[in-house]
């Protein structure tokens, strides 16, 4: 057992340090979910320093990776400079191509997302379909050469700005639920698809997600990603990889960190939150303890990372991090009292209002890439052994 | 990095668990709360010595494993899962820590292998009349007088008092406390039990174990019984309670996954509406939240031990650790007794033997507002922390 870097791992960090020291500016910081030319810009410089394909085979434009945790440690000082971590793209999309795609796939896509040539929407949701995936309508139907899609899917984040969609489609109408689904790859400008904004809830910095709509979309055959129908079990254990890579325990230490310094400094009428209120003091400490066992369960999972994907450690990964957004926000806003509710453009707004946005954005934080619930169904499943709720009474089943 | 044990942490861990599994069952553990008088197994103590458990931290060349503490949280979270009575953590952990870290080399030479071998067991007396653990609150008074010191005052929860060869008393030396924060002015005493003046009364507790209120009443000690410095035992002892909440913490990490395994486990037998109560969602909620606490919990004990062994400074951690794991078993042995409904509730009923323990548990070496302080020194009165 040893939970220190080794002096591989300690060197790549001083790289990672020093270069987002000179490269992570003003426009690139924050810029997590918004496509500008800065991030772009940035996310490339990343790529040509090859970080973005760490681990992966060199035929498909993969660099070879010092240590396991070569990604991790990239994410987590990406996260402390408050700049885009890598997501999505390398995390579920690059890792689901190499372990399911054909050759050509391969040989298309993976060198261009780890030269960040263009960008992707995880394409899932849909209105009758949020936790329940299986339940999806939307259908690509078998012409052939090609499959027509016709449906429509919501919270896509990134439709928007992307080149690609990661799509799951229904690909038969007599198939089982859940063996009838198939992942494809479609071409953001193919026709027959428009777009409509959704806001996040919020009133200055409120997030962009969108309603997507398919109308007699044709995608190519080839672009169908492993075997037909078997897509629901590629993007479960694409699912593991994004709680993990998604929700970076770094996020939830950078928000408290703020946070905490924020209450150490400021001056309430003469009075310090932390150093005069008793029982603010005792909180905020027993939220830090709550804070670094996420810590420990992102550590936990890192390690698991390093040999297998980390199903149920990454569902507590998930779970925890987002338990602990909330408990942040809800916890500062508590201690801030009335003044918790002013948003920015008060001059007595606590952090020009971030703790309130945070706040609104922690539920958000609990639903996304699977809800807690939902990964606390994951742990009560895989790893206790508990039968199934949504099945029949096991015994009547019998 | 990586989490795995080593072939000897393996070899540890299966020999506890198996030692365990065949020593201390329920009617061994019912046994020693209703019959002994020792509130642990002399035989199982004699055990423990020869499987080196009782030297497990302390240095080779006084007898012991010189073993790490990472080593120590595989072997205690083993025995906290049988939540198994010993006078261990205190002995090995408290004294054997003290002892090494400020004992004069005659003390090291004389008292460590007896430790090691088994023959002296050590109670800590710490706590006194008041809620609070922080060791300003000390009011026990050690006077000197000649070429001796006489100690009076009142030491509540001293485990294993009755039975212990000898009591590590913090006693203060230096005059009052000047306000709550102050932990200067105390020192630390090896007392033998049987000295004149020191008598020890059963405090009866909710997990029936061995606490006792001791009381010294102008007890004579000789100079040769001093632990370290005069006046400055904080220095010295902050680091050993320090390396006993780590052992605790294991042990009742231990403890909460047992529990979590018994219940995990009814919740697959117990049939209700036609199904084991497990394929119930609320039954699955609780299971899930509180299995996540223990892998949490399980995780911070092993890395704060871990970075103990490099030498680190582990304060905030052992706070959070000690704060974290606190809650965890106490909630966990609450969650499990309700999975088992009614039952959970019965006294004869096996799982109350660690529904009484949790709470407990939770309270012992400082309640958890104690440890809060602890964390709240380290990270809002020092520096701004860079966590990485």
């Amino acid at each position: 057992m040893n939970f220190e870097w080794s002096e591989a791992e300690k060197a790549y960090r001083s790289e990672v340090v020093a270069f987002l020291e000179e490269h992570v500016t003003e426009e690139v910081r924050g810029s997590w979910l918004v496509d500008t030319p800065a991030r772009i810009e940035f996310v490339s410089k990343m790529a040509a320093k090859g970080w973005l394909g760490q681990g992966f085979p060199e035929k498909y434009g993969g660099t070879p990776s010092t240590t396991p945790f070569a990604q991790y440690i990239l994410n987590v000082e990406l996260d402390r400079f408050n700049a885009p971590i890598v997501g999505k793209n390398v995390g579920t999309i690059a890792r689901t191509i190499l372990h399911v795609g054909s050759e050509s796939l391969k040989l298309d896509f993976l060198p261009k997302i780890f030269n960040n040539e263009g960008q992707w929407a995880l394409t899932y949701s849909e209105p009758s379909a949020g936790t329940d995936l299986g339940n999806i309508s939307t259908f690509a139907e078998n012409k052939g050469d090609h499959l027509e899609v016709n449906g429509m899917k919501h919270y896509i984040t990134s439709a928007h700005f992307c080149d690609w969609y990661w799509m799951v489609v229904k690909t038969s109408h007599e198939l089982p639920k859940h063996k009838n689904l198939s992942l494809i790859i479609v071409d953001a400008n193919s026709p027959g698809i428009s777009i409509a904004p959704m806001y996040c809830v919020g009133t200055t910095t409120a997030e962009r997600t969108n309603q997507v709509f398919f109308d007699r979309v044709k995608v190519p055959n080839s672009r169908i990603v492993g075997e037909l129908n078997q897509g629901f079990y590629y993007m479960m254990q694409a699912i593991d990889y994004e709680r993990f890579a998604i929700i970076a325990a770094a996020q939830h230490n950078r928000r408290f960190h703020k946070i905490l310094e924020y209450f150490k400094e400021v001056d309430f009428a003469g009075e310090r939150p932390l150093t005069d209120d008793p029982v603010s003091r005792s909180q905020m400490a027993r939220l830090a303890s709550r804070v670094e066992v996420g810590n420990m369960l992102e550590r936990l999972c890192m390690c698991i990372a390093a040999e297998r994907v980390p199903s149920v450690e990454a569902s507590m990964n998930k779970a925890w991090g987002a338990m602990m957004h909330d408990e942040t926000c809800s916890l500062a806003e508590n201690i801030l009292g009335p003044y918790g509710c002013l948003a920015k453009g008060s001059p007595y707004a606590a952090l020009q209002g971030y703790i309130m946005e945070e706040y609104l954005m922690a539920g958000h934080g609990r639903i996304a890439a699977g809800g807690v619930d939902t990964a606390k169904t994951i742990i009560a499943r895989r790893l206790l052994g508990l039968p199934n709720s949504f099945a029949p009474p096991v015994l009547s089943a019998r | 990095m990586d989490i795995k044990l080593s072939e000897d942490q393996n070899l540890l861990q299966d020999t506890a668990a198996r030692f365990m599994q065949r020593e201390c069952g329920f009617e061994f553990l019912r046994d020693i709360e209703n019959n002994s008088n020792t509130g642990f197994c002399p035989h199982m103590w004699r055990s423990f010595a020869e499987m080196g458990w009782l030297g497990i931290n302390l240095p080779e060349e006084y007898g012991g494993m010189g073993m790490t503490m990472v080593d120590n949280v595989i072997l205690l979270r083993e025995l906290g899962r049988k939540i198994c009575p010993s006078p261990l953590l205190h002995t090995v952990v408290t004294a054997g820590e003290s002892i090494s870290r400020c004992g004069t080399e005659v003390q090291k030479r004389e008292l460590l292998p007896s430790i090691v071998a088994g023959t002296s067991v050590y109670a800590f007396a710490f706590q006194e009349l008041s809620r609070f653990f922080h060791p300003s609150h000390i009011r026990c008074e050690a006077k000197v007088e000649g070429d001796a010191y006489v100690i009076s005052g009142r030491k509540m929860f001293v485990e294993f008092a009755d039975r212990a060869d000898t009591l590590l008393v913090v006693a203060r030396t230096g005059g009052p406390a000047i306000n709550r924060k102050d932990s200067s002015g105390l020192t630390m005493f090896l007392v033998d039990r049987h000295s004149v003046g020191v008598t020890c009364e059963l405090m009866p507790t909710m997990s029936r174990d061995r606490q006792y209120e001791v009381v010294f009443d102008n007890v004579r000690v000789p100079e040769s019984c001093i632990l370290g410095n005069v006046d400055r035992a904080w220095a010295d002892l902050e680091p050993a309670i320090q390396k006993t909440a780590i052992a605790l913490c294991a042990y009742t990490n231990g403890a909460g996954f047992e529990m979590h395994a018994r219940a995990t486990q009814y919740a697959k037998d117990r049939v209700q509406f036609d199904r084991p109560i497990g394929q119930m969602m609320t039954i699955q909620m609780y299971l899930a939240q509180s299995i996540m606490e223990l892998y949490g919990a399980d995780t911070l004990t092993l890395f704060t031990a871990s970075n103990m062994d490099q030498g680190l400074n582990v304060r905030g951690y052992v706070g959070k650790m000690k704060a974290f794991c606190a809650e965890t078993v106490c909630r966990n042995m609450d969650t499990g007794s309700q999975i088992f409904g009614g039952m959970g509730y019965m006294e004869d009923h096996d799982t109350t033997l660690y529904l009484r323990r949790g709470k407990q548990l939770e309270l012992m070496l400082g309640g958890t507002e104690y440890w809060l302080e602890v964390i709240a020194e380290e990270i809002i009165d020092r520096q701004p922390v860079n966590l990485s």
